[in-house]
């Protein structure tokens, strides 16, 4: 790492590099030819390269957002960005096969041992994609399908033709179209009717190229009755120079399914992380969000739910940590299209180091959506005086019956809970990571333990040098 | 910069997302065409100046605007010898546009009713409030249901004084307001109030931001809609507070009573926090009448239209209840008492 990466991203257990050995490399840039040639080279049916070619277009046209961090948004290089990395040639199921150098990497975040502890599958992504997927047998027999993107659109065309896009079109916005032009891997689930999922299923995105751009897309389907708990992490290296990570990821549950996606963003400090998540709740249906963002230069998310059938319910969990040179604008959207539907949203952030960390949200009532309730609570702690904490809340009600409300708090850390946990017997600096870990705690309660586990160490890592 | 110059506003800004400019402008956006003066009159108190300053900000068009449409301007001077002044604004004609600058010196309580007939009116109100000065401004827009307004208001706060701003919306059928306050020394006080009766197809938008620039500065802030019929609220905050203005204490609290299928509300309070030893929070509550008051009202012989009416009489009043000043709170509340005589129990 040179000096003025480790300048820029302070202490990232995560930043280290290994030599690149890719197989196929495009030149930096975008152009319809690029488009083309990903499609091409994927061998993929002719409809899909349609929709990533007006994509492409759509997102040239497309002005860059004049809302959030514009000033930082403006600094993407989109000609200094590498579309498309293949690092290996196939998508392994075996972590014997996976090139050795890929396999080291994935040792040192421990994901091999996280499979066979607790996962019931796994996929590993390696710049543009998929290195290594299994899934259980057991799962494979219930007629559960995780495959790595690519491999279900191959497999899976008719499923994919019919829900791709579908509820994050690639006119939603920029960062949308350009995801639809040039997605690579990511992962494909369909859960069948009544099946119930009961290990969490992973993935893990990992970028290892200099200023590589990683576009992932992700489809989850969970049919009628049936239930899924899908979990992904992603870390990067560090280098002086950025990358760019601009995934889509579309959730459908249909009537009375249950999916929860869990996110533990830790890129490094020098990633533009610009992602669009969004969900379909059908009726009786629930999208529950569990979204924790640690790392990254500039994040811009809102996972969002569409509550289209009555009674269905969002629940949506975040937590942003700001430190030096980051700015994490996360919230959640929740928009209610139908009667008796209820949602909760929870955010928690932390700025610390000059850091700037903003919720901003949109909740909406439609006037057909009758007896809909819905809870927004933000709470954000200042660390420090240079740091920074915004709330930009939405609250569109079209409909009387609604019942809403927000609230929303910014302090810093109570004195009076300091010296607390002082006057027996804590240093000032354990008290302050321990009030951290508390305030942080309904958001770690709801991860599977070893990633709470993980979240905490990551936590106290970053609060560690936060006093005097 | 000139009106000819500025874009129109995108509906990317909060600003003009819910009320873009078109809507609020009185012919065509490019034009600016010419207005007659509002006339002011003094009922009780204070006396006036011809004339008085414009507080013009580069990127809002809608106070550029009002600057260039002229009309008439007026310099509020109290003198301390009365505790109340009254003002009365009055539009009439096609387009009227005035302007009143408030030179606050003294302990002084300011009500202001806005009425007429005008089909668009244009309200710029400035003022400043000097060191050590505890004051109240209320405005009752009483214009007739076919008006629009476009109202602008910039106050700045001195050191150690302090300003109650209240606000009762009732009259006009699209109303864009715009009121920012900046305080400028420490030891200062803002304790603003809005209360809004939507009904019919009135559209109310208010925009109010509040820039804690300094120390030591206190602001408390809501917004009571009740809407009814087809009527849309709107209610956009921004609270702000800057790097190194630390021990600031500030709260905005947004409510919004829907009654009926048609009636929407919309809620944005924004916080923008660069200090850390603050204390700031934001509140938003949307919902329809509580069933249990209504069963109580009706439980004890209350019809059922009477019992809404005097929910909403409550929760509008309710609106008031952060303000100090008893002068003012009883005026608002007398105004919106008979405000409501007429439209509910008619």
């Amino acid at each position: 790492m040179s000096d003025d990466a480790r300048e820029a991203v302070g202490d990232y257990q995560f930043g280290f590099h290994d030599p690149e050995h890719s197989t196929i490399r495009f030149d930096k840039g975008l152009s319809e030819q690029v488009v083309r040639d990903i499609s091409e080279l994927k061998n993929e049916p002719e409809w899909m390269t349609e929709i990533r070619v007006k994509a492409y277009h759509h997102f040239m046209e497309r002005e860059m957002p004049d809302w959030g961090n514009c000033g930082s948004l403006h600094e993407i290089n989109f000609d200094n960005v590498t579309y498309f990395l293949r690092s290996s040639n196939a998508t392994e199921n075996d972590w014997e096969d996976v090139p050795e150098d890929i396999k080291n990497t994935f040792n040192r975040l421990g994901i091999p041992e996280a499979e066979q502890k607790w996962l019931g599958g796994v996929t590993a992504q390696y710049e543009s994609e998929a290195v290594y997927h299994s899934i259980r047998e057991d799962l494979e027999s219930q007629g559960v399908l995780f495959l790595d993107m690519d491999s279900g659109l191959k497999t899976h065309p008719e499923i994919v033709k019919k829900y791709f896009g579908s509820v994050v079109p690639h006119t939603d916005n920029k960062f949308s179209a350009l995801n639809t032009a040039v997605w690579s891997g990511g992962s494909f689930i369909y859960v069948p009717k009544g099946v119930h999922v009961t290990m969490p299923v992973q993935a893990y995105f990992r970028i290892n190229a200099k200023n590589m751009g990683q576009f992932e897309r992700t489809l989850i389907i969970a049919d009628e009755d049936s239930s899924i708990h899908y979990v992904e992490g992603c870390t990067a290296p560090t280098y002086s120079t950025d990358s760019l990570h601009s995934a889509v990821v579309e959730l459908i549950a249909m009537k009375g399914a249950k999916i929860r996606y869990s996110t533990i963003q830790n890129w490094s400090a020098n990633v533009f992380n610009l992602v669009t998540k969004r969900g379909v709740a059908h009726e009786n249906a629930t999208i529950e969000w569990v979204d924790g963002n640690i790392g990254s230069k500039l994040t811009m998310k809102y996972p969002a739910v569409l509550l289209k059938g009555e009674g269905a319910h969002a629940e949506v969990i975040s937590v942003a940590y700001a430190g030096k040179g980051q700015h994490q604008d996360a919230g959640a959207k929740v928009h209610h299209l139908a009667p008796n539907t209820t949602s909760n949203i929870l955010s928690k952030s932390i700025s610390k180091n000059g850091g700037r960390s903003s919720y901003r949200g949109m909740l909406q009532v439609t006037p057909k959506a009758h007896g809909c309730r819905s809870k927004i609570v933000c709470d954000a702690l200042i660390l420090d005086s240079d740091s920074r904490s915004d709330t930009y809340p939405t609250m569109e009600v079209g409909n009387s019956t609604a019942d809403l409300e927000h609230e929303a708090s910014v302090s810093k850390v109570s004195g009076d809970q300091l010296f607390y946990l002082m006057s027996r017997g804590f240093s000032e600096e354990e008290a302050m990571g321990l009030i951290v870990n508390g305030f942080f705690e309904p958001f770690t309660r709801e991860l599977p333990m070893e990633y709470a586990v993980e979240l905490n160490k990551l936590l106290e890592l970053e609060m560690e040098g936060s006093i005097g | 910069m000139k009106y000819a110059d500025m874009a129109v506003p995108s509906r990317a800004q909060h600003l003009w997302r819910y009320t873009p400019w078109a809507r609020i402008h009185p012919t065509s956006v490019d034009k600016v065409p010419e207005a007659q003066p509002v006339h002011w009159k003094l009922l009780e108190g204070g006396s006036f100046v011809q004339g008085a300053p414009r507080v013009l900000i580069d990127d809002d068009i809608g106070r550029v605007f009002l600057s260039e449409l002229g009309g008439s301007a007026q310099t509020l001077e109290t003198s301390g010898h009365h505790e109340i002044v009254h003002v009365q604004a009055m539009a009439s004609g096609h387009v009227a546009v005035g302007h009143l600058h408030l030179m606050m010196k003294h302990n002084t309580t300011v009500l202001i009713h806005l009425t007429g007939e005008a089909d668009w009116a244009g309200l710029h109100i400035t003022g400043e409030v000097s060191a050590n000065v505890q004051c109240a401004i209320g405005l009752v827009n009483e214009l007739s249901a076919n008006s629009k307004l476009l109202h602008c208001e910039n106050w700045s706060i001195g050191r150690d004084a302090s300003l109650e701003l209240a606000s009762l919306s009732i009259g006009g059928f699209r109303c864009k307001s715009d009121v920012r306050t900046v305080f400028t020394a420490p030891g200062s006080q803002l304790t603003q109030a809005i209360s809004v009766h939507g009904h019919q197809q009135r559209h109310v938008d208010h925009h109010i931001e509040i820039h804690h620039l300094v120390p030591h500065t206190d602001s408390s802030l809501h917004i009571h809609a009740a809407c009814d019929d087809q009527s849309h609220s709107i209610s956009t905050g921004l609270l702000a507070i800057a790097e190194d203005a630390n021990h600031c204490d500030a709260g905005q609290v947004f409510k919004n009573l829907l009654l009926s299928e048609k009636a929407r509300a919309e809620a944005i309070p924004e916080l923008e926090v660069l200090a850390d030893e603050v204390a700031a929070a934001h509140g938003a509550a949307s919902a329809p009448v509580d069933r249990d008051q209504l069963h109580y009202l009706m439980s004890r012989g209350l019809a059922p239209d009477e019992a809404i009416a005097l929910l909403i009489e409550g929760f509008m009043q309710d609106g008031f209840s952060n303000l100090k000043q008893e002068a003012l709170i009883n005026e608002m509340r007398t105004r919106l008492t008979v405000h409501l005589e007429c439209e509910l129990r008619r």
